[in-house]
């Protein structure tokens, strides 16, 4: 049995990129809640994995293999989940990758990196939003939840499409909200930090000491349970006054981006 | 109702500072996810107000008519909410005096007013406050503030460096205290209104400017608040997040 509040009672989500990670966990943290959840992505292993665990809290779960980049395979995925969950409230742009931009000087990035890289972390999510978005004004509400990283708001050396295309997903998201907001519909990003995506189990005490991971301020990477739940509260009907708003969920890394750690001076004030 | 995951049952909150809004949404919302809630402001009609709402909602409620511009009487105040709850987890910093007054005509007084209730105030609750989150090794701040921290706007330059500079508190304390489990974040509220405004002198010229094309109600605060409160929210801080009907997006 879901063991939440019930506070997704009755809603249907859509999660890309759920048969891992970040979106595994949203997809079970909103089951608890009492979604129904769909899980699209390529790998079908995966994403039945995420489904039975849904099914296992509770809810009613649909595993569909999907790439996002091609957009008759994702009209296809709302479509079946139309049809099969009798309802769509919820889609989670989580999907996404890096590739062939391993240190390579940017005269070798081919045509080919360039369209996979902005195909895959840009494109799939336009491709969803515009499949889905027709029944949410329908419908009269809708909750949209775009995953982008803290690369897409500073540059960080090397990252040419991943960067680039995420950044294009943070002002997509604010771009769809100023749109939408008419219609009841509610489009917010996460931007995550370092998360150790193979951690599904968070620690006891997710609070590691001094010491560790000296980049970001909190001392620790993220797990998948902090952004999961962060996504939670975006698609629930309490934040329905919040849209368009990117949420960092970095360990603070990004709110002091100068100095993050270890460089804290002791300086007398001045006297004239 | 928030998720049972965002619960915020034996926690302590403290809502410090006067505004027109926010103590008595912020004190139900918290109370309402579970916490016992301390108020603390100078407007003692306020306090009432949110110990009525806090005891509603059937938690403990401890009142203190402080002035938080005050620091000596800010740390009795806090002194006291320890001796009364044993700790304080949750701080949020509720302070809010409007000026609207182009800047040639804004007196010294008033300059001096606007950034004592607004900025000096929250210096002087993290500082009270901050001491005891780093004995627990564990806290979480919320500073509810305007989006004009971060736009500028006429008439209103005493009140957007007020603003600005809890904005930036915020940001700073959170590297400080980053890796004694002490979350600092800001709240950004955009046009709000307890009451409906259909027909109102201005109604029309600021609907142009919220996307929604309403205004918020100072209620709709209270789920971010409890969330950013909760424990799910150790690997989120030094984050400004708004709630205001998508203004910000195309502002």
């Amino acid at each position: 049995m879901a063991t939440g509040n019930g506070t997704l009672q009755g809603k249907v989500a859509i999660i890309t990129g759920g048969g891992t990670g970040l979106g595994k966990m949203t997809a079970l943290l909103m089951a608890k809640e009492g979604a129904d959840i769909v899980v699209a992505a390529r790998r079908v292993g995966a994403i039945e994995q995420t489904a039975k665990e849904v099914r296992d809290i509770g809810p009613r779960a649909l595993a569909i293999p999907t790439d996002v980049t091609d957009p008759a395979q994702v009209n296809n995925l709302v479509k079946r989940t139309l049809a099969e969950m009798g309802g769509l409230d919820i889609l989670v742009n989580n999907a996404g990758i890096v590739r062939g931009q391993e240190r390579r000087p940017l005269w070798e990035v081919t045509d080919e990196d360039w369209r996979i890289g902005i195909d895959t972390n840009l494109s799939g999510a336009f491709y969803c939003c515009r499949a889905a978005i027709k029944h949410f004004v329908d419908q009269g509400h809708g909750k949209i939840i775009n995953v982008a990283s803290g690369n897409g708001v500073r540059g960080a050396r090397g990252d040419f499409m991943y960067g680039t295309a995420k950044a294009g997903l943070i002002n997509f998201t604010r771009v769809l909200a100023t749109t939408f907001a008419q219609e009841n519909i509610q489009v917010n990003c996460i931007a995550p930090g370092f998360i150790n995506v193979f951690n599904l189990q968070p620690e006891p005490s997710t609070r590691e000491r001094p010491g560790t991971s000296p980049f970001i301020p909190v001392g620790r990477f993220g797990v998948p349970e902090d952004i999961g739940h962060l996504a939670l509260f975006l698609a629930s009907d309490a934040s329905n006054y919040i849209t368009g708003v990117l949420f960092a969920n970095d360990g603070g890394g990004l709110a002091g981006g100068i100095a993050p750690t270890g460089y804290a001076p002791v300086i007398a004030m001045e006297e004239d | 109702m928030v998720a049972k995951d965002f619960n915020l049952g034996g926690k302590i909150a403290l809502v410090a500072g006067d505004s027109k809004y926010w103590s008595k949404y912020a004190g139900a919302a918290l109370a309402e996810a579970g916490a016992d809630v301390a108020i603390t402001a100078r407007n003692t009609k306020r306090l009432e107000e949110t110990a009525e709402e806090v005891r509603r909602q059937g938690q403990k409620i401890l009142a203190i008519s402080t002035d938080t511009t005050d620091a000596a009487q800010v740390q009795k105040m806090v002194d006291q909410v320890v001796t009364e709850f044993g700790r304080i987890d949750i701080l949020v910093n509720a302070n809010e005096l409007l000026l609207a007054k182009p800047f040639l005509e804004t007196t010294e007084a008033e300059w001096r007013r606007v950034l004592d209730t607004n900025l000096n105030s929250a210096f002087n609750c993290c500082q009270a406050v901050g001491r005891q989150m780093l004995k627990q090794e564990r806290g979480r701040i919320i500073n509810l503030i305007s989006c004009l921290a971060e736009r500028g706007v006429e008439n209103f330059s005493a009140y957007c460096a007020a603003m600005g500079g809890v904005l930036q508190l915020t940001r700073a304390l959170n590297i400080e205290w980053a890796r004694h489990g002490i979350t600092v974040n800001a709240i950004g509220t955009g046009w709000m209104s307890e009451t409906d405004q259909t027909g109102a002198p201005q109604e029309e010229l600021l609907l142009k400017y919220i996307p929604l094309k309403r205004y918020g109600h100072p209620g709709e605060v209270g789920s971010l608040l409890v969330y950013l409160a909760s424990d799910t929210t150790d690997f989120l801080t030094g984050q400004f997040l708004y709630v205001d009907g998508a203004a910000m997006s195309h502002l």
